[in-house]
Formats: structure tokens, sequence, C-alpha cells
């Protein structure tokens, strides 16, 4: 593999009290190459969230973590969260959803974008304090708006800030969950063209996960479906969109609110399974709009149907088989 | 400046807050039935001079709105009476007596408020650990015992080794004719006792709102943030979480002063401190009313102001006060 | 993103139960030791308090033994300075402090929980008038007011109850009001409301049940104060001369020297007894308090971490 960062075989179970554990990601496996814009694709409560979190190592105590991360090649995950630590902010950096409270309400925006600078070895005191500046600059924003606090910022400029904030350390990899949502339309656009555009010039690779199968049409070249904790489909945006092989895909795009409202023209019917108990055969099942009856029993695996294309669906898995025959 | 209008906002509760303590003072004493100062037969020490003098000083004689007058401009003029024991201006003798109570409360209360702070915060960032349930459980029962059971306690065990009495200044305050380090060291000795009694009767109830506080931060977006950040966890709990948690310590602390008014005034009565709270039991005990109306009306107020004091150190840590 | 760090994916989200009912309170007995504990000690006191006539061994009010004689074997808990038997003095004391504390808590529920909820959900004019006197009476020093009314009212163990109940509403208030307020605009109620229920019928059906969780924490934490200030009114003097609290054991023992007689059974056990119940009341009523605090469920940060773990045989790749 290539990859700037690979994800091998992930999983990610939680174990709450007086509840039976919850596998929210099983055995999710893709890579990341230098420069790529990378989506992350699914309803809320496919484990995409999880997924990026556990990338960083950012997981509550109740977590435990199976599969390898690989930054360069080098297991990061090893040895828990004192491995990880180094490579926060530094090499992988985050950008949390916009309706958070990600930035801290006490403290100067420049402060907190400052912040890590020192700790990496960036930079410290008043150059740290400049390079706040410049950063809230190359986002948009006024340098003199480092003086400010993260309530007197609308939402989109507190995403800009958040994101000049993950830019503090140089990372190479910038993780953004659901960064434009709970923002209205035109703000959202204005964030994606300035992901796209500092992935672009800084050679930034980037991961977007969100919920809006369009947003990730927009801006990433290749991206990977997840449902029910696995990756049900990956691929180029382009087969994604062309030649969706598995049916959640096909329904995810068709669902798709259009241009023009956010009325949600027709959305799947039911929602993903609960990840608390094991499941047999196809977890999209009880959902899809063709299943067959092999799909009850039967654990679809992911497999290769195109060009860097990957989908497990026992349809897809019949058609690969066929073309296998007729050669 | 929408800032500046929290200030007089808060200045204004804490006026009309005042004014209302005055006013329920009055109340208590000359309106409800049974109420003291007029009814000057219950009063041991009420001679006809007495008699007299309160009944022009504070026109007895008159309707009630029109003494309300009077007591008011009364107080104005720093006026709360004569107290019928010592035939001596209240707020003189009460002036003197809150000289001592005030270095009593003011160590007892900062030092319970560092050690709250510090194990409430250990208690939080070591949730479930050892440290929590010892921090916890010590303060939930500091915080049970009775303050003057814990006053008897440290008597009955330390009063061999401190002094829990025979102070050298009555009511000197700190400027008396011995000479100032000897007359401070005296008064630290003393001061021992009763200010670990304040200590530990109040710290408790600090520990709990503290962990309380942080905890509940720890559980804020911008905590995972700083986690993201790569930030050492010491730094995450005392820049970012204790940070934060600070604004709810603030009002919670606040809102004990009127507790720890009501210990502070328990323990002088157990170490005969001679501070306003002694004054009020001996007022009880004496009836003397215009001393206990006197002190309720001083450590009313106190506590008001302190509670304004609390505002502002609130309006200082918090920036997102706007409206 | 945070309820997703908590409990991830589990994909349905849970529908809005009903924070009242037995069920809410079993579940924290089972989960929360603390609660438990709590509940058992106030269970134990009360139990004792009712039967303690019964097995007092000596009377609480006459001379059993010598002045201030040690504990023995036939005084478990010595004598105090009048030669009354310690262990029957504290069981009659209890009894008394007891009945002030949870009369005293009854009056504080009733003005609390009434104005909270009046407060809550009538709001406007209604609301700003109850809140302005809950806050004025929030910042006046408790036991110094309550002082200067009992030596005004004259010492009397009614007086002591009522002065307390006054006093000590305005934590309940507070807390009812914002929860009542809270769940007034639950869609469930407003369309009550506009179904044509009245008040009275919405509050007690509806907003009660929600809320009374809280309020019984709250009851329960109030108790506490409420037989704390008890034992600080005896101490000033303030309590019923003639009556048996475990106030006026402390009040006894510290005006006739017991101290300097080294009479440590005089004061030991009674603030034990009395630490006890408070504590006990404080574990129940924290416990509720925190089941309810949603925001104590979530931690970003914590000293036990995630970990690493070898996949044994879970997950979809095990078929």
């Amino acid at each position: 593999m290539s990859g700037l960062l690979e994800v091998e075989d992930l999983h990610v179970w939680f174990e709450p009290p007086h509840a039976a554990p919850v596998h929210a990601v099983q055995g999710v496996s893709f890579e990341l190459r230098p420069g790529e814009r990378f989506g992350l694709v699914g309803e809320s409560g496919c484990g995409k969230t999880t997924t990026i979190l556990a990338l960083m190592g950012l997981l509550p105590p109740n977590a435990s973590l199976a599969g390898q991360v690989r930054l360069d090649g080098t297991n990061i995950l090893a040895g828990g969260e004192d491995s990880v630590r180094p490579y926060r902010w530094k090499d992988i950096a985050m950008v949390f959803q916009g309706a958070m409270n990600a930035l801290n309400p006490v403290k100067r925006v420049g402060w907190q974008i400052a912040e890590p600078m020192a700790f990496h070895g960036v930079a410290e005191g008043k150059a740290a304090l400049k390079r706040a500046g410049e950063l809230l600059e190359l986002v948009g924003i006024p340098a003199r708006s480092a003086q400010r606090y993260p309530h007197e910022f609308s939402g989109g400029m507190r995403q800009r800030a958040s994101i000049a904030m993950a830019l503090a350390c140089e990372p190479r990899i910038l993780l953004a969950d659901e960064p434009t949502t709970a923002l209205d339309v035109m703000v959202q656009a204005q964030i994606l063209e300035l992901l796209t555009r500092l992935s672009a010039e800084l050679g930034l690779s980037v991961i977007l996960v969100t919920h809006d199968l369009p947003v990730v049409a927009q801006t990433c070249s290749r991206a990977a479906v997840m449902y029910a904790g696995e990756i049900a489909e990956i691929g180029p945006m382009d087969a994604l969109y062309h030649n969706p092989r598995h049916p959640y895909t096909r329904l995810l795009f068709a669902a798709t609110p259009d241009l023009y409202g956010d009325d949600v023209v027709s959305s799947i019917p039911g929602s993903p399974p609960r990840l608390d108990r094991e499941l047999t055969g196809c977890p999209f099942r009880p959902r899809c709009d063709v299943p067959m009856d092999r799909c009850a029993d039967v654990h679809p695996r992911l497999l290769q149907v195109g060009a860097g294309h990957l989908a497990a669906c026992l349809r897809a898995e019949e058609r690969a088989d066929k073309l296998a025959e007729v050669r | 400046m929408r800032r500046a209008d929290y200030v007089i906002k808060r200045g204004f509760f804490a006026l009309v807050t005042i004014f209302v303590a005055i006013t329920l003072n009055f109340f208590l004493f000359r309106v409800l039935p049974g109420n003291a100062v007029t009814d000057l037969a219950r009063v041991p020490h009420s001679g006809a001079a007495l008699r007299r003098a309160l009944t022009i000083e504070f026109g007895l004689n008159k309707p009630k709105w029109e003494q309300y007058v009077i007591y008011l401009k009364e107080l104005a003029h720093g006026n709360m009476g004569v107290s019928f024991v010592y035939q001596q201006p209240v707020s003189q003798l009460l002036l003197g007596d809150l000289k001592n109570t005030i270095p009593m409360v003011t160590v007892g209360t900062v030092v319970s408020i560092i050690v709250g702070v510090f194990t409430g915060v250990l208690a939080a960032w070591r949730r479930g650990s050892i440290a929590d349930h010892i921090s916890t459980n010590a303060a939930v029962f500091a915080y049970a015992f009775p303050t003057q059971w814990l006053g008897l306690m440290l008597l009955i065990l330390l009063a061999n080794y401190l002094p829990s009495n025979g102070m050298t200044w009555p009511t000197a305050g700190l400027f008396g004719p011995e000479p100032f380090w000897q007359h401070l060291a005296d008064i630290g000795q003393h001061m021992i006792l009763p200010a670990l009694t304040l200590v530990l009767t109040a710290y408790g109830s600090y520990t709990l709102v503290v962990r309380t506080s942080v905890l509940e931060t720890l559980g804020e977006d911008y905590v995972l943030t700083a986690r993201a950040k790569g930030l050492p966890m010491r730094r995450i709990v005392w820049r970012h979480a204790v940070r934060n948690a600070l604004l709810p310590m603030v009002t919670m602390i606040a809102m004990d002063f009127g507790y720890i008014v009501g210990g502070a005034l328990l323990i002088e009565v157990i170490f005969s401190w001679p501070g306003i709270g002694l004054a009020m039991y001996n007022a009880v005990t004496e009836r003397d009313y215009p001393m206990l109306q006197g002190g309720f009306l001083i450590l009313t107020v106190s506590v008001i102001l302190l509670n304004f004091l609390a505002d502002l150190i609130y309006f200082r840590l918090d920036p997102r006060i706007t409206e | 993103m945070s309820a997703l760090m908590q409990e991830p994916a589990t994909g349905i989200e849970p529908v809005e139960k009903s924070a009242g009912g037995a069920g809410f309170f079993l579940t924290l007995l089972k989960d929360r030791k603390a609660a438990a504990i709590g509940l058992g000690i106030l269970v134990f006191f009360v139990l004792l308090a009712i039967v303690s006539p019964y097995i007092s061994p000596y009377s609480a009010t006459s001379q059993s033994c010598a002045v201030f004689a040690p504990p023995s074997a036939r005084h478990w808990l010595g004598c105090d300075d009048g030669g009354i038997d310690m262990l029957s003095e504290l069981m009659q004391g209890g009894r008394i402090s007891l009945v002030v504390g949870f009369a005293a808590t009854l009056v504080a529920m009733i003005i609390g929980g009434g104005v909270g909820i009046i407060s809550g959900y009538f709001g406007g004019w209604v609301d700003i008038t109850l809140m302005r006197i809950t806050d004025y009476l929030l910042v006046i020093p408790d036991l110094v007011f309550a002082m200067v009314i009992a030596d005004i009212w004259g010492p009397s163990l009614f007086h002591v109850i009522m002065v307390i109940g006054i006093l000590e509403w305005t934590g309940t208030a507070r807390v009812i009001r914002a929860q009542v307020m809270s769940v007034k605009e639950r869609v469930y109620v407003k369309r009550l409301r506009a179904l044509g229920a009245g008040h009275t019928r919405i509050i007690a059906r509806h907003i009660l049940p929600q809320v009374g969780p809280l309020l019984i924490a709250n009851t329960v934490l109030t108790i506490a104060i409420a037989i704390y200030l008890e034992t600080a009114l005896a101490f000033l003097n303030l309590e019923d001369p003639t009556v048996t609290t475990w106030g006026t054991i402390l009040e006894h023992a510290f005006e006739r020297a017991a101290v300097s007689s080294g009479a440590w059974w005089a004061i030991v056990p009674d603030g034990i007894c009395i630490a006890l119940v408070c504590v006990g009341c404080f574990l129940l009523g924290q416990a509720i308090e925190d089941a309810l605090n949603p925001r104590l469920k979530i931690a970003h940060l914590s000293l036990t971490r995630w970990k690493i773990r070898t996949l044994a045989g879970r997950g979809a790749d095990a078929t």
C-alpha cells in the first residue's frame, strides 16, 4: 500500500456499565493517500465518527480497540493513549462538528490556536500568537480577531477558527467530522471551499466525515460508505456515483435533498441496526430494496468490483463471480 | 457597554437586598407580635431612664411608619441604638467585635477554599480512584458533623497543646499596647483552633461542589479538543476543565457565605472568641435586643457584600457576560 | 457527538423515559452503592426512633447512675452531667431530632415545592416576584436569621420547626422551578394544554411525576440541613429547655463542662449519630441528583483509558 495513513481491520467496541457491549466499528480498513481528500459517509450511528476518533485514540475509557492505524508505516496506536499523543495535532489534527462547543468559551481564540504550538515545538510565546493571527488570516478572519472570545464569533467564523486551530502545527492529515453540520447553506459552501483550497495549497490530506453524500461528491476524490460499523462500499467518487454496487450507496444518493430545499426527497425507511448484538447475514437486508433469501444468512464480504472499487453486497459478489466465470 | 450593565445590575440587587434586610430587621423587632424592642418589660436591664431615652430616640410612642423613618434616619447616621447591657452605642461595640471576627473568618474561609479546591479537583480528575473515594468521603463526613461538635472535639483533643482562650486582647483589635509582633503571634496561636474548626466545617461542601463542577466540564467538547491537541493531562485539567469549572464554583462558594457566618457564630461561642457571634449569643442570653438587631444587620450586610464581590469575580472570569 | 461518545451507534434513539416511578429508584439503589448505603442509614435511624421507647435501657429523664460515669457494661455509653444514661438519652434525642428534621423539611417542601411549581409553571410577573423573594432569602445567613426569629418568638419545639421550615425552602423552590420550566416546554405537555387540560390536572398528573425524583433528592438533603440547624439553635439555647434532642445533648455537654471533665462519651456518640443521619441524607440525595445530571455521564478525560485488545471471536468476521 502506498498510503500516508493506513487503517487495517480496525475494531472499536464500548462496554457501557449495566449494558451489552456495543461494537461500533467492525473491521474497517482503508488508506489515505498523500494530498488526497477522502470521504467517510453514512447515517448517524454507523460508526463513522467513532472510526475517525479512533484514528487519534480519542476514545472514552470504556472503549477497546483492535487493529492497526499506521502513519508512514508506524502503528501509532500500539502503545495506547501515550503512544498517540505525540502524533495528535502535530501529524493529525481535527475539526469538530460545527454544532459542538469545541472552542473553550473562556479563552481567547488566538490563545487557543497558539496553545498546542509550544507542546509540539512549532512556536512559542509571541511567535506562536503571531502565527495564530496569520492562520486566522489564512482562513479568512482578520488577525486582530485573535483577541476575541468564541462567543463573539458567528457559527461560520467559529468553524473557520477551528480550521485555523487545526492547522496550528502544520499537520499532514486533517480529520473533519461533520464540519458543516448546523451551519446554513451559504456558510456550508464557504467552509467546504476553504477546506478544498487549503488541502490543495498545503498538500493536506483530508478525511471528511459526513452524512451528506453530495458534500463528499463535491469535495472528495474517493470515499467509503459505512453501514453498521463496516465499510459497505469504497472506491473513487466517480465509480460510487455512476456505478454504485451496494444498494445502500444507491439509496443514499437517491435520498439526497435537492439543491433548492432541505426536504429529503426520498429517505431510506428504517434506521441502522443496533450494534450491541450480534448480526447475522447482511446488516442492510431489512432496509434493502433488492434483498435475496441468501442475505439473511450470509454476511457479505468486501470484494473488488472495479478498479480500486470494493463493495460488500451479495449481488455484487454474484456479478463478480459471473465475471470471473466468463473470463 | 453591556458588560458594565451587569455590574450595575448586580450592584443594584445588592443594594436592594441590603434595604430588604434593613426593613426585615425593623419588622422582626418592632412590628411582629411579641416584638422585642417595644416590649421592654421582658428586658432585665430596662430602667425607667433607658425606657425614656429609647422612647424619645426611636419615637416608640409614634406610629409604626414614623418609627420606620426615624429608624432609617438613625441607621444612616450609623446609630443602631444603645446596648441594654453595656449602655454603650451598639455600632461602637459591634465594630470592635467585627475586628476580631474578620481575621478568624477570613483565614478559615481562605484555607477551606484552598483545601476544598485541591481535594475537589483531585477527586474529579481521579474519578473512581482511591484518592477520589477518600477525599469525597472525608468531605461528606466533615460536612455532616455539626460545627459545634467539631469544635468540642478539637477542644478535647488539642486543648492541652494549643490555647483556646485567654487571649491578651479583649476588643483592642490588632493594635493594642503590646509590641505588634508579640500581639500578632498571640492572636495567631489562639486563632488556630477556631480557624481549624471553621476549615473542617466549611471545606467539605467546597470539595463536593468543586468535584461536581469539574466533572461536568470534563464532559464538555472543548476538553475533547484539548485532548486532540495532544496536551498533557495536567494542563487539560487545570487550564481547560478547572478554569471553566471556576464559574459555578464561585457561585456556589458565594452561596455558602451564609453557612460560613453561621458556623463562625457557633465557633465563637465555643472558643469564647470575642467576635460578633459571641456578642449575639450573649445578647440572646441577656435579652439585649439592640445588640442582637445590630449583629443581625451587620452579618447580613456582610454576606450580601461578599455575594456582590463574588458577582464581580464571576464577571472577571466569564467573558460571555454581555446581557 | 457527545452522545456518540457515550452510547455509540446503538442506532435507535432511546425513547424519552419518564424520570419518575419506582423503576428509577430501583435502578438507582442497584447501580449506586452510595444511594443504598444512604437509604440504609436513614431506615436504620427511623426504625430505631420508632422502637426506642421499647428498647431504651433506662429513663432518658431521670438519674440512673453517677454524674459523668464512664461507659461500662451496664451503661454502654456512660452517663451525662445529671447521671442520665447516655444511650437512653441519645435514643430519646434522636426521636425528637428526627421529628424536628422531618417536620421542618415538610414545611420547607410545601413552601418550596409550591413556590417552585407556581413560579415555573405560570412564569411572568408571578415568577419574577417569587424568585426575587427567593433571591433575597438565599443571601441572608440562615442560622443568624433563625437565631433572631427563634429568639423573638421564644424557645419552643414548634417555633424551631417553623423557623427552619420558613428558611430552608429556597433551594427547593429554585431547583423545582427550573425543572418545571423544562418539563412545561415538552411537546406532550404543550399538547395537553392545547387540548384544554386544566392547570391543576397538568401539574398533578404530568409535571409532578417528572419533578418527583428531584423533589425527593431535595427533601432528603433538606432533612440534613434541618437537623443541622436544630442542633445549632439548641446549642444557642434557643430550643425548648425541657425537651431532649441531639442538639440539646451537645449543648448540655458544652455548658456543663463535659470537656474539662474529660467526658468524651457525652459528646462523641451524639455527634456521630447526627453525622450519620446527615451522611445518609447526603449520600441518598446526591446519588439521585447525580443520576439525574446528564452532564456527569460524559467524561472526555479520565484516568482510566481505552485499551488495545485482540479480537476474541467477536464481530462480523467471526461468521
